[in-house]
């Protein structure tokens, strides 16, 4: 479980979290919402440890992680896995080498068991076309494939992370990959692999979250499901979710 | 009694001093008292890097494939640089010695002025300068933008140590690279004097190479070659450490790249004099 007590953190005089509390099972599936530069992505950062909260604690089951050193974090950070708008992906490096990079890290396995378990996992992803190619050859959506492909290959997460997976991608592709998001997101709680997905586009959470936390000014604004999302009576959320009510109200839905 | 005495004095002023700064830093402005703490914060993690990513290499995991390419992008693909660089300081410095030993009637020492010049102070000094500029400032900007792109930051999610896999690797090869570059560089320079000086100058061959090889003692070839042992570890950890602290976008990146480069220029300046120092009292010479 994770839960942050009393967060605060600045950049400077810019105050990104303002004694932020929230708790989330790995299992859960939860949008962040909110506009650019609130913190949504901070969010990610501090559950990894990244970066450390001025104030507060953060617990990872039950672990005050803030004061761990970088490698008593590793642990912590075996249980999730992150995906970076743009997919982070190492530009020296080919497909195949990235995904593979956290084979090559972590286990001694032979090359052939690296092969086998990249190719299994681009066949998975519908990318196995790409095995070769450079990452600026990669389209947008084949990046965050990628990106996606290789936070699996390493480790067995717990909880998916993925930070604007869907910023700067055309409907199409949005589309894709939220549903490999929910695809690799299936099965019953307590089991299923959960995720926080941090994003500013209401209609991409709303396909794949179950869970939607709405933040402002570095305070939760709102924290529920999709049904009292839509009903509530904040002026500047019901703005922010304005493109939800139609294309509900187009589909007819 | 008096020791306990003094001890008890000296306990009082530490403690009214640290009151006494802690007052000060509590009436400085917000952000004055953030950048104070900032720079120490930033010094202490300096430190921490460049003692331990020399020390990476004596703890697996070994990076030697990254070793290697770097050392071949410090080293072979700056050759060309240092060929040029190199052959004109040695053509300079002969022209300049040479016009100014004529005056004396002295120019046929053109060749022992140059030599120790160049072997221990310009040659390592100017490619250490080169190398600041190319090198230092491609490692700056390389790890400022994989910050920028949070591929440090998925290294350090997978559990993979950036400083033992990008830092370590860069200071090692520099360590090494500079040297060997040095050794080029010096070589290319004499050849650049002897060039000044035999066909422009109108002075002995044999004359002039016979100076370089009375020079060539083991004090000044020690002298020579082991600061840029000290500039390549510099130059390594300074650019290492202004490309992992990036922040701000492009800006950000350029602010990087810039005082990689401008503080690696000062600190191989100011290390040059005290290391010559240094190694002038150590190796028993007069000044």
């Amino acid at each position: 479980m994770i839960e942050f007590r009393d967060v605060s953190l600045s950049y400077g005089y810019n105050v990104v979290l303002d004694k932020l509390n929230f708790k989330a099972q790995f299992h859960e599936k939860i949008a962040i919402l909110g506009a650019s530069g609130e913190g949504k992505t901070t969010i990610l950062r501090l559950i990894l440890g990244l970066v450390r909260p001025d104030e507060g604690k953060i617990f990872i089951d039950g672990q005050d992680i803030t004061e761990l050193s970088e490698s008593e974090l590793r642990d912590v950070r075996m249980k999730f896995s992150i995906v970076f708008q743009e997919g982070a992906l190492f530009d020296s490096m080919n497909v195949y080498e990235n995904v593979a990079f956290c084979l090559r890290e972590y286990t001694r396995y032979p090359e052939d068991k690296i092969e086998k378990r990249v190719r299994e996992l681009l066949n998975r992803l519908g990318i196995e076309d790409a095995v070769y190619l450079m990452p600026e050859e990669l389209s947008g959506g084949m990046q965050r494939r990628v990106a996606i492909a290789r936070s699996l290959a390493g480790c067995d997460p717990e909880m998916m992370l993925y930070d604007e997976a869907t910023t700067g991608l055309d409907p199409l592709t949005a589309d894709n990959i939220c549903n490999l998001i929910k695809e690799l997101s299936t099965g019953e709680p307590p089991d299923r692999m959960g995720f926080i997905i941090v994003t500013h586009k209401v209609t991409d959470a709303a396909k794949v979250a179950g869970r939607f936390i709405y933040i402002r000014k570095g305070n939760i604004i709102f924290d529920g499901d999709l049904v009292s999302l839509k009903k509530t009576e904040d002026a500047e959320l019901r703005s922010f979710i304005n493109e939800l009510y139609f294309e509900y109200n187009e589909t007819g839905r | 009694m008096l020791e306990s005495f003094l001890k008890g004095v000296v306990i009082v002023f530490m403690r009214r001093s640290a009151s006494l700064f802690g007052i000060i830093l509590d009436r400085c402005d917000v952000i004055e008292k953030m950048n104070i703490k900032e720079n120490i914060a930033g010094l202490q993690d300096f430190y921490i890097l460049s003692i331990k990513a020399p020390l990476g290499i004596f703890r697996r995991p070994f990076y030697f494939r990254e070793t290697i390419e770097q050392m071949d992008y410090m080293g072979t693909g700056s050759v060309f640089i240092v060929f040029l660089v190199s052959l004109f300081i040695g053509m300079a410095l002969s022209l300049q010695i040479s016009a100014e030993l004529s005056k004396l009637g002295l120019k046929m020492y053109t060749g022992k002025i140059v030599g120790v010049s160049i072997i221990r102070e310009i040659g390592p000094v100017s490619i250490a300068l080169s190398f600041a500029g190319r090198v230092g400032s491609g490692m700056a900007s390389e790890i400022g933008s994989m910050v920028l792109g949070h591929q440090v930051d998925i290294m350090r999610v997978h559990g993979v140590n950036p400083l033992k896999k990008l830092v370590t690797p860069r200071v090692v090869s520099a360590i090494f690279m500079l040297p060997v570059l040095t050794v080029i560089g010096d070589a290319v320079s004499l050849f650049g004097g002897y060039y000044i000086s035999v066909f422009v100058s109108h002075q002995s061959a044999s004359f002039y190479w016979s100076q370089i090889r009375d020079i060539m003692d083991f004090k000044n070839l020690f002298s020579g070659i082991l600061k840029p042992f000290m500039f390549g570890y510099l130059i390594a950890c300074i650019s290492c450490y202004m490309g992992l602290s990036t922040k701000g976008g492009a800006r950000g990146l350029r602010r990087a790249t810039t005082s990689a480069v401008v503080l690696s220029t000062i600190m191989i300046i100011i290390s040059d004099f005290m290391m010559t120092r240094i190694l002038l009292f150590v190796l028993g010479e007069t000044v």
